[in-house]
C-alpha cells in the first residue's frame, strides 16, 4: 500500500484560557482542545469526524489547514512534515488542502460577485495566466459543483443565491485550486432537508470523479453512513472510536458512541427505540476528568476507569476503541 | 424573523452602483441634501462667472460703501471695506470648501488606516494605537489648533494640514470597531484557508467593508472641517489674504458690523456655514440608509384593516375522536408584500389537537410553519393578517376574541416558545428573576413565599436544580437556557406549547435531553404539544400526528404511522426519501430539484408541481382541494381525488 496522504501524530494544541498575572502571579490555565490525536488518511478515502461541539474538531480542522500552529506533534501531507513550514511553503501547501465552511450565509464577502469569489484562489496563488483562462477555470469550478448553466452565476452577488447554491459557490471556490484534501465542517448543518442531499451526494461524486480525500466533520452521525469509509468519534480533544463505517454503526465498542447513535432520530415511527440519553453536558476542556475522560457521564463505568486513561484497544486490524471494556473481536 | 426568510433569496439582477442608487433615492432627504451639496459646489466653482464683483480688488470702492443695506447694486449689501456681501459669499464658498474637503481627506486617511491596522492587527500594535487614539482624544481640539496656528504662519495649507492631522480621532475609533466586526467573519477565514496573505485580506475583504462606513463618517468629518476653519479665521487665526466665510465673521465681528447694525455681514458667512453644513448631515442620513440595511424600509408593509372577500370554505377534516381542545379551520393568512401585492403565506390549513396529543409540523424553511403558530395567536407582525378560518380553542374562537380576552389565552392557555428563545434571555437579570416576571404577567397578587416556591417547582420540572436560580443566564448552557425557557413557558399551566424548532442549533446529546424532557412533561401534566421542526427523524420518534407543509399549503395530515409508512403526497415521499436514515443506510439519498417557491412568486397551480417528478397536467393550473382519505388522513394533491 502507498503512502497515506495524511497522517497525523499525537497532534496537540491548547490555547491559553488565562495567563499568570504580571503582579498577583497565580497558574496559567490551559484549554486542551486537542489533547492527542492520532490518524491517517488514504488517498481517495472520506473519514468522518463525528463529536459534539467542544470536542476540538473545528480546532484539529483549523490546525490541519495550518492557520493554528500545533502545541505537539506532526502533521505529514503526502510524506511532508508540514507544522514547521515557512510561510511560503505553507502558502502552497494550503493550495492542496481546501476548507468547506459551515454556513454558507457566512463564508461569502457579500461585496464580491461570485465570479470574484471564485477567481480569488487563483489570484492569490497566481493561477491562471490571464483573464481568459482565468474565467475558463471559474466556469469549470462553478460547473463541478452542480450550477449549471455557470454563466449565469458569473454577475450575481451571495444575497442572490439560495443556501443550496451558495454551499456550491463555497464548494466551487475550493474546487478551483485542484485541492487533494477537502475538509468539510459541517456542510450541511445549516441547509434543508431536501438540500442536504444534494450537498452530500455532490461531494460523494466530486470523489469519485476526482480522487479528493474528504474530512468530513459533523455532529451528525445520521448523514456519515451514506458518504463515509471510516468514522472517528471525538470527544474531549481525544478520537475514543475509530473503524470503518460499518463496523463502528454496528457494531461501536466505546459506550460514547453507542449513545451517540442511539439518540439519531430515526424516521420510522415503528422504530422507536430505547434511547441512552447521557446527562449533563460535555465537561470544559480545562479540567478534563482523570482517568478516562468519559468516565463521569458514562452509563457503564467501572471503578478502573476513574484511574486508568484507556489505551487504544484493537477491535479489529480496522477499528480501535478507547476503552477498558472494548471487546476485541 | 420568520417572514425574512422567504423573502431573503429573491434574484434580482442589478449592478451594486444601481443597487445603491436605489436605496438611496428612496431616501427624500438625502438626495436633498446631494443637491444641496452640488449646488454649493458648482457656486464655487463658478465664483468668478457668478460673482458680480471681484472681492479681493478694491477698485471703484468709495467710503460711503460701507456698510450697506441690500440694494439691487448689492443683493447682500456690502462689508466694512464697501466690498459687494454676494461676491465674498460666492469666493468664500471657495476656500471654506477646499479646506473642508482637504482636511477631512487627511483625515479619514489617518483615521481609515489607524482603526484598520489597530483592528486587524490586534495585539500590541492595538493596544499602541489606540492609546495614542485615545490621548488625541482627550486634548482639546480647537485650543490645539490654535497653538499650532499661532507658532507657525497661518497660511491656507498650514490651516488644511493642522485640522486634518487633528480631525481623526472619532473616525478610527469606528473604522476600528467596524474592522473588529468584519475579521471574524467566516470569508475572511476563507481567505486565508486560500493561502491569502494580510494585504490581499484588507484590500479584498475589509476595506470595502469599511469603505461605505467611512464615507458617511467623511459627511461629519467634513462639516466638522468647514467649522473649524471657521472658527480658526474667526479667532483671527485664519489666512488673511483670503476670504472665507470664517474670515468674513471674523472681519465682521472684529470692525462693529453689530454696532453699526449691519446684520446682512454676519448672516450670509453664517447662511453658507448652515447650508453646507445642512447638506452634508442629510447626505450623510441617505448614505446611512443604504450602508446600514438595518435602518433600510422591511420588504414587507402593513395591511390595511379592510374587509376582505373569504374565499370559499373547503370541506374541513371529519374527526370521529372526542372534541379536540384545539381546533383549526380553514385558517389563512396574507401577507402585503412590499410593492403592495398581497400573498396567502398560509392558505386554507386545518387540524386538531387532543388534550396530551403532540403534533409535529413538518415543513421547509419559508413554508408557513412559523407563520402559521404566530396566526393562531395573532402574534403575527403588521404585515400579517389572518383573513380567514377560525380557532376553535376551549370554545373561544381565538379569532374573533378582542386583544383583551385574547391576551388571557396567551401564555395561560396557549404557551410559545420561539425559534431560537434561548438567546432571548435578558443577560442581566437572573433566571430566577426572569420566570417571577413571568409568572407575575398573569398572576400578580400571588405573595412572594409562593412565587419563590413556583420558580423552584418550574426548574425542578425541568431539570434544573433550584439552586441556580439565582444565576445569570451566561452561567447556564446552551441546553439549560432551552430548559428555562421551557420552565418560563409552563409558568402559567397552559394547556398547549407550542415549540418552535426547540431543538435546532443544539449538540445531538442535549437535543435528546430536551426532546426526553418535553415527552416527560407530556405525560406528566397531560399537556399538547406542537412541535415545529424540519427534522423528520424527532418527529417520527415524537409525534402522534404529523402535518406537512409546502409554500403555506398544508400537502398533508395525518397520524405519525401513516406519515412514514403510507405517505399519500408527493412532496412528503420526496421527503422522506431525502432524509437520512440509519437504520436503512444502503438506501441512496435522493434530493428534490428546484427550490421550494417564494412567496411573491407562487406557482398559479399546486405549489409543489415545478418540483413534482409525478405532476399532471393541471397540476400546474389548478390548485388542488382536500381530500380526505379516511382514518384522519388529509391530502391535498390531484393525484389522489377521486376521479
Amino acid at each position: 500500500m502507498s503512502e497515506p496522504l495524511l497522517e497525523v501524530v499525537s497532534l496537540k494544541k491548547s490555547f491559553s484560557a488565562e495567563k499568570p498575572s504580571l503582579f498577583f502571579g497565580g497558574r496559567e490555565r490551559l484549554v486542551r482542545a486537542i489533547d492527542g490525536i492520532d490518524f491517517t488518511l488514504e488517498r481517495g478515502e472520506v473519514l468522518a469526524l463525528v463529536g459534539e461541539s467542544g470536542c476540538g474538531k473545528s480546532t484539529l480542522a483549523l490546525t490541519l489547514m495550518g492557520l493554528e500552529k500545533p502545541t505537539a506533534g506532526s502533521i505529514r501531507f503526502d510524506g511532508q512534515e508540514v507544522t514547521q513550514l515557512k510561510p511560503a511553503a505553507l502558502k502552497d501547501y494550503r493550495r492542496h488542502i481546501q476548507m468547506v465552511f459551515q454556513d454558507p450565509y457566512e463564508a461569502l464577502n457579500p461585496t464580491q460577485s461570485i465570479e470574484e469569489i471564485v477567481a480569488e484562489p487563483l489570484l492569490v496563488h497566481g493561477l491562471a495566466r490571464n483573464k481568459h483562462e482565468r474565467r475558463m477555470l471559474v466556469l469549470r469550478a462553478l460547473e463541478d459543483s452542480g450550477l449549471k448553466p455557470a454563466e449565469i452565476y458569473l454577475d450575481r452577488y451571495p444575497h442572490q443565491l439560495s443556501g443550496g447554491q451558495r454551499q456550491r459557490v463555497v464548494i466551487a471556490g475550493a474546487l478551483v485550486l485542484e485541492p487533494r484534501l477537502l475538509l468539510a465542517d459541517e456542510p450541511v448543518s445549516m441547509l434543508d432537508v431536501s438540500i442536504r442531499a444534494e450537498i452530500i451526494n455532490l461531494l460523494a461524486e466530486l470523489r469519485q470523479s476526482r480522487q479528493i480525500s474528504v474530512v468530513f466533520i459533523t455532529h451528525d452521525l445520521g448523514t456519515v453512513g451514506y458518504f463515509a469509509d471510516r468514522i472517528a468519534v471525538m470527544y474531549l480533544g481525544r478520537i475514543v472510536e475509530i473503524g470503518s463505517t460499518q463496523e463502528v454503526l454496528t457494531g461501536a465498542q466505546h459506550p460514547y458512541t453507542r449513545a451517540l447513535l442511539s439518540v439519531i432520530p430515526v424516521p420510522n415511527p415503528r422504530l422507536r427505540r430505547q434511547r441512552i440519553v447521557l446527562q449533563g453536558e460535555t465537561p470544559n476542556p480545562i479540567d478534563i476528568p482523570s482517568g478516562c475522560r468519559f468516565h463521569p457521564r458514562c452509563p457503564v463505568a467501572v471503578e478502573a476507569c476513574r484511574v486508568t486513561d484507556p489505551p487504544f484497544i484493537e477491535v479489529t486490524p480496522r477499528h480501535r476503541a478507547a476503552c477498558l471494556l472494548a471487546k476485541v473481536k | 424573523m420568520p417572514l425574512s426568510s422567504p423573502l431573503e433569496t429573491i434574484p434580482i439582477k442589478r449592478t451594486p452602483f444601481q443597487n445603491f442608487w436605489r436605496i438611496f433615492t428612496q431616501n427624500r432627504m438625502g438626495l436633498v441634501g446631494l443637491v444641496a451639496l452640488i449646488a454649493i459646489i458648482l457656486v464655487a466653482v463658478f465664483a468668478s462667472a457668478l460673482a458680480p464683483y471681484d472681492p479681493y480688488s478694491s477698485a471703484g470702492i468709495n467710503s460711503s460703501d460701507i456698510y450697506q443695506p441690500p440694494s439691487p447694486e448689492h443683493p447682500f449689501g456690502t462689508d466694512d471695506a464697501g466690498k459687494d456681501e454676494l461676491s465674498l459669499f460666492v469666493y468664500g464658498a471657495r476656500v471654506s470648501l477646499v479646506v473642508g474637503f482637504f482636511a477631512s481627506f487627511i483625515s479619514l486617511a489617518i483615521g481609515g488606516s489607524i482603526g484598520i491596522s489597530a483592528g486587524f492587527f490586534g495585539g500590541r500594535t492595538e493596544t499602541v494605537l489606540m492609546r495614542f487614539n485615545d490621548i488625541m482624544l482627550v486634548i482639546p481640539d480647537l485650543a490645539l489648533m490654535v497653538v499650532i496656528i499661532a507658532l507657525t504662519k497661518p497660511s491656507l495649507w498650514n490651516i488644511i494640514l493642522v485640522i486634518g492631522l487633528l480631525g481623526w480621532t472619532f473616525t478610527s475609533r469606528i473604522v476600528r470597531s467596524q474592522t473588529l466586526a468584519v475579521k471574524s467573519k467566516k470569508y475572511v477565514l476563507r481567505a486565508r484557508a486560500i493561502g491569502a496573505g494580510n494585504r490581499h485580506i484588507i484590500y479584498n475583504h475589509i476595506l470595502p467593508l469599511v469603505l461605505p462606513l467611512l464615507l458617511v463618517n467623511a459627511v461629519l468629518v467634513i462639516s466638522a472641517a468647514i467649522l473649524n476653519e471657521s472658527a480658526l479665521s474667526f479667532l483671527g487665526l485664519g489666512d488673511p489674504t483670503l476670504i472665507s466665510w470664517g474670515q468674513m465673521l471674523n472681519y465682521a465681528f472684529a470692525r462693529g458690523a453689530m454696532s453699526a447694525g449691519a446684520w446682512w455681514a454676519l448672516v450670509v458667512p453664517g447662511f453658507g456655514i448652515v447650508w453646507v453644513v445642512l447638506a452634508l448631515t442629510l447626505l450623510g442620513q441617505g448614505l446611512e440608509q443604504v450602508f446600514n440595511p438595518r435602518t433600510e424600509s422591511h420588504h414587507l408593509v402593513e395591511t390595511k384593516r379592510e374587509e376582505r372577500p373569504v374565499p370559499a370554505v373547503l370541506p374541513g377534516p371529519a374527526s370521529s375522536a372526542p372534541q379536540p381542545l384545539l381546533t383549526v379551520t380553514n385558517l389563512s393568512i396574507e401577507y402585503t408584500l412590499s410593492g403592495g401585492s398581497r400573498a396567502l403565506a398560509v392558505d386554507h390549513v386545518s387540524f386538531t389537537l387532543q388534550k396530551g396529543e403532540m403534533l409535529g409540523l413538518v415543513g421547509e424553511s419559508g413554508c408557513g410553519k412559523t407563520t402559521l403558530m404566530l396566526g393562531l395567536l395573532r402574534l403575527l407582525p403588521a404585515a400579517g393578517k389572518v383573513v380567514s378560518g377560525e380557532v376553535d380553542f376551549d370554545g373561544h374562537d381565538l379569532i374573533a376574541l378582542s386583544e383583551e380576552e385574547l391576551r388571557d389565552v396567551r401564555w395561560k392557555g396557549i404557551a410559545i416558545i420561539f425559534q431560537g428563545a434561548m438567546n432571548a434571555l435578558n443577560p442581566v437579570r437572573t433566571v430566577g428573576d426572569q420566570l417571577v416576571e413571568a409568572i407575575r404577567q398573569h398572576d400578580p397578587g400571588k405573595p412572594t413565599a409562593a412565587l419563590e416556591a413556583r420558580v423552584s417547582e418550574l426548574l425542578d420540572l425541568v431539570g434544573i436544580s433550584a439552586e441556580r436560580k439565582g444565576d445569570y443566564p451566561h452561567q447556564y448552557s446552551g441546553g439549560m437556557r432551552q430548559r428555562a425557557m421551557i420552565a418560563m413557558a409552563l409558568a402559567c399551566d397552559p394547556q398547549i406549547v407550542i415549540a418552535d424548532e426547540p431543538t435546532t442549533a443544539l449538540d445531538v446529546m442535549i437535543q435528546a435531553q430536551i426532546l426526553e424532557l418535553l415527552s416527560s412533561l407530556r405525560e406528566k401534566l397531560g399537556l399538547s404539544i406542537i412541535l415545529v421542526t424540519h427534522d423528520l427523524g424527532v418527529v417520527a420518534e415524537m409525534c402522534d400526528s404529523v402535518l406537512v407543509m409546502y409554500g403555506g399549503v398544508m400537502a398533508e395530515y395525518a397520524p405519525v404511522d401513516r406519515v412514514y409508512n403510507a405517505p399519500q403526497h408527493p412532496y412528503t415521499r420526496e421527503l422522506l426519501k431525502a432524509f437520512p436514515d440509519l437504520a436503512d443506510p444502503g438506501k441512496k439519498l435522493s434530493s428534490i430539484p428546484g427550490y421550494p417557491p417564494r412567496l411573491d412568486d407562487l406557482p398559479a397551480g399546486c405549489r409543489f408541481a415545478p418540483r413534482c417528478s409525478v405532476a399532471l397536467e393541471r397540476c400546474s393550473r389548478d390548485l388542488p382541494g382536500i381530500t380526505d382519505l379516511g382514518e384522519e388522513h388529509i391530502v391535498r394533491c390531484h393525484l389522489v381525488e377521486p376521479q
